[in-house]
């Protein structure tokens, strides 16, 4: 099949001098794998190799009344059992390593487990079967407790309480608010001016990345107090310091060899098998392999999060949508992991690659008894845009409209103010549209045919609304913003904290952007209000200056 | 307990070591109990194997052949006597489960595996259990009591042979080919006398916890001319009286809905 580029549309955004794109290049990996020379983290063999095995719930919730290890500690075989109390720091959550979050989660649990298939203690021995044997030994005594699977369950009043550490079952964004906001323009005014008003629930459930190599890693005792870890981690630094924190071992002797990844897809960033294997080669002195079977793969390992999107839409009876309101639910399963930083990225997103000027999204990060979530390719962006795009189909029907040519009408065009207020660059989704409807034989409009990402966008698109509603729902105490999202050390119950003043964190009327104006002379859409003035000429070498984003580094306008 | 594995050269000393301990297995081909072992069953915790050159080897015997427990797959595909069973042997696994998998262990494969026996079902073999005096026992009542066996040592399987070409036919029903697991299997003997079929038996895999007869399709068709009308009763009757199992290859709805299509397909002689 022969490969087709459309370069012409971004001819002035670079120049064609790349030397890998268009051709054949064989993966850097490929002839490991085909000759069976690549090295996985398991090849690496050790004298006296020990193995470990988790103790796991077998239920959803449930409060921990007492691990009694007398008998497996007996078991033939059994160099050791480690539970919580051997963690020295028993607590953690992943993004503490950006200062993102409050620790919520244990190596191995001690008081309370909150899904199933929770580690509750590791038993070290000679041989994978022996571990097997002895886990089978080890006793817990549970109380179990009322479980909680469907997030909007979760934040009802009354709820179980999934994660001690966020009672309301909700992440805390920024210190204030139990959800990520999002705010431009004003939704209801955009309601009351639409003809139509369409909404939708949309429901993804969790998916598991289904590595061939399940997760794992082997510690080993290195001189000068060292120990070496081989794993397949898709992190290593990540890795590193998250062993380093839980374990309170200055990282310069963990000693991390990471490499052939047998499959990750973002189930690898976990860190889970590295602080218990290096635990255990501290507690032993030997080698020590931990790592998932597929079973515990499937069940343990975490998975891409479920999402349930509200959206709303307010439509003109043309196909422009004037206003787009998103309530989002993240199922963060019992611990955050990495689903509060899905939601910022994905909340980043809003609306989709349209221009609406008018934007809403409350999206909640909400912990239940599911298996916790983690990254997935395009986590936190992939769940809303079914959604999106599952509605356009939705308000096109409604508006008797074709899908395509809706979608290229409400497109961002280059210029374009987005949500989170930034300007629109390199779009090319009414391209993509044109292209797709062609190949397709799709009979699109003229008008349709005729529209550019690089014409009629900018100008009045590209300004901050001048109102933006804002609130202080979902306001929380007793968590300080100052450093990102700490919990207050302690915060005295008998004087509750009052409300902070309220402050509006957008602005309420015109700001200068901070972002160069799109170099294209723009114009106004046909569809928009009052004519935006003419645009500042723009030179040549404007256009060719370099600017920093923080997204993608140094790129060229 | 480590797994151990016990390796004895007679047949005797195998099977005492079998029927002495619920914990020992008996490893053919090791493509069940491998796996097993690799999975981290603790059912069992002793792997007995036998070095008998008897136990692979195939025998004509008076009107059937008498085919080794360790027998492979792969011998079967390449048996000349057995040539009406190779299209079955060579829908088992991969090539390299072929080579290793044996037709004894096939006896015990449970879930959507052990198409083989299915087919030895519908010709009517008898299963030869070390230490069991005279006459195998019927493939039916060795089904039907499967567990209870777990703990003999099947020696051998003798199959009849088809008094017909073309009387007995076979089709594995799966998803991916050549290689994927059954959604379902099915095995027809029908001799026929005077244009007309004279103890039909079929019989089917992965439509119940072990393979089965569908009676129903076998009163349908004795008796009868193998014409469009019997066929489309035979298909009418393919699940009377079962209840086929959901698991993650198929439900039981499906199972249930698609049997009668594959069975009038393989009756009526039509390419899939």
């Amino acid at each position: 099949m022969t490969i087709e580029f459309r370069k012409e549309y971004f001819a002035d955004e670079r120049d064609d001098n790349l030397n890998e794109i268009g051709k054949p290049t064989q993966r850097q990996d490929a002839l490991g794998h085909v000759t069976g020379r690549s090295p996985f983290f398991d090849d690496h063999l050790f004298d006296g190799l020990l193995h470990i095995r988790c103790v796991r719930s077998p239920h959803h919730h449930a409060r921990i009344r007492r691990i009694d290890t007398s008998e497996a500690e007996r078991m033939p075989g059994v160099v050791r059992i480690i539970t919580g109390r051997d963690v020295p720091q028993n607590l953690n959550t992943l993004l503490s390593l950006l200062d993102f979050g409050i620790d919520d989660e244990p190596l191995l649990s001690e008081k309370k487990v909150s899904y199933k298939g929770e580690p509750v203690a590791a038993v070290v021995a000679e041989s994978e079967r022996a571990a097997r044997d002895a886990v089978a030994k080890v006793r817990v005594d549970w109380e179990e407790l009322p479980a909680v699977f469907d997030v909007e369950e979760a934040v009802k009043p009354g709820a179980p309480v999934v994660n001690d550490i966020y009672p309301g079952n909700l992440f805390i964004y920024h210190g204030k608010y139990d959800h990520q906001k999002l705010r431009f323009g004003d939704v209801e005014a955009g309601f009351r001016q639409a003809d139509q008003v369409i909404e939708g629930r949309y429901q993804m459930s969790p998916i598991e990345q289904a590595p061939t190599e399940t997760c794992g890693a082997i510690a080993a005792p290195e001189t000068n107090d060292r120990y070496v870890v081989y794993t397949s981690t898709q992190a290593l630094f990540f890795s590193l310091d998250t062993t380093s924190k839980l374990l309170k071992t200055p990282s310069n002797r963990l000693h991390f060899i990471g490499g052939t990844v047998g499959g990750g897809f973002g189930g690898k960033v976990d860190s889970l098998h590295e602080p218990l294997a290096v635990l255990g080669t501290m507690l032993t002195g030997r080698p020590c392999k931990y790592i998932f079977d597929r079973e515990e793969e499937m069940q343990v390992g975490a998975p891409r999060g479920a999402e349930r999107w509200y959206i709303r839409d307010g439509v003109m009876n043309d196909g422009r949508i004037v206003a787009r309101k998103f309530i989002g639910y993240f199922d963060s399963g019992a611990y955050t992991r990495l689903s509060s930083y899905a939601i910022i990225k994905g909340v980043g997103h809003l609306p989709g690659p349209y221009t609406i000027p008018n934007v809403y999204a409350d999206v909640y990060c909400v912990f239940t008894n599911r298996t916790p979530a983690t990254a997935m390719r395009g986590f936190g962006i992939t769940g809303v845009d079914f959604a999106i795009e599952a509605h356009m189909d939705k308000v096109a029907h409604a508006v008797n409209m074709d899908p395509i040519e809706l979608r290229i009408l409400n497109a961002y065009r280059d210029g374009d103010m987005k949500a989170h207020r930034r300007l629109a660059k390199n779009t090319a989704l009414i391209e993509c549209c044109q292209v797709a409807a062609e190949k397709a034989q799709w009979p699109i409009s003229q008008k349709a045919r005729q529209a550019s990402s690089l014409r009629e966008g900018g100008g009045e698109r590209a300004k901050i609304p001048n109102f933006t509603a804002i609130d202080q729902n979902g306001l929380v105490t007793g968590f300080t913003a100052g450093n990102y999202a700490r919990k207050a050390k302690r915060s005295e119950p008998a004087a509750p904290q009052s409300l902070p003043t309220q402050t509006p964190r957008h602005d309420s009327v015109p700001v200068a952007p901070r972002y160069e104006q799109p170099v294209r002379p723009q114009h106004q859409p046909a569809a928009s209000a009052p004519p935006p003035p003419a645009p500042p000429a723009q030179t040549a070498s404007d256009a060719r200056r370099t600017r920093f984003s923080s997204i993608s580094g140094l790129r060229r306008r | 307990m480590p797994v151990r594995v016990e390796t004895y050269d007679r047949t005797e000393d195998a099977a005492r070591a079998l029927s002495s301990s619920r914990s020992a297995r008996f490893l053919g081909g090791g493509t069940l109990v491998m796996r097993a072992v690799n999975a981290g069953d603790q059912s069992f915790d002793t792997i007995v194997r036998l070095r008998d050159p008897s136990f692979s080897t195939i025998r004509s015997e008076g009107d059937g052949y008498t085919v080794g427990a360790g027998v492979t797959m792969a011998a079967v595909a390449q048996s000349r006597d057995l040539a009406f069973l190779a299209p079955v042997a060579r829908v088992v696994g991969g090539p390299a489960i072929r080579n290793m998998a044996t037709v004894g262990g096939n006896l015990f494969a449970t879930g959507n595996y052990g198409d083989f026996t299915v087919a030895l079902l519908a010709l009517g073999a008898t299963v030869n259990l070390a230490g069991s005096s005279g006459r195998g026992i019927p493939i039916d009542d060795f089904l039907r009591d499967r567990e209870r066996h777990a703990t003999s040592l099947v020696l051998s399987v003798t199959v009849p042979r088809p008094r017909e070409a073309g009387a007995f036919r076979f089709l594995k029903v799966s998803r991916v080919k050549p290689k994927g697991v059954s959604v379902m299997s099915i095995a027809t003997y029908l001799p026929q006398s005077g244009g007309r079929v004279q103890g039909a038996r079929v019989a089917y895999g992965s439509m119940a916890p072990h393979p089965v007869r569908a009676t129903g399709v076998e009163r349908a068709l004795d008796g009868q001319a193998l014409d469009a009308a019997a066929i489309d009763r035979a298909a009418a009757a393919a699940t009377q009286g079962l209840n086929p199992p959901t698991d993650a290859i198929a439900s039981g709805w499906y199972r249930t809905e698609v049997a009668g299509v594959h069975l009038k397909r393989l009756l009526a002689g039509e390419r899939r």
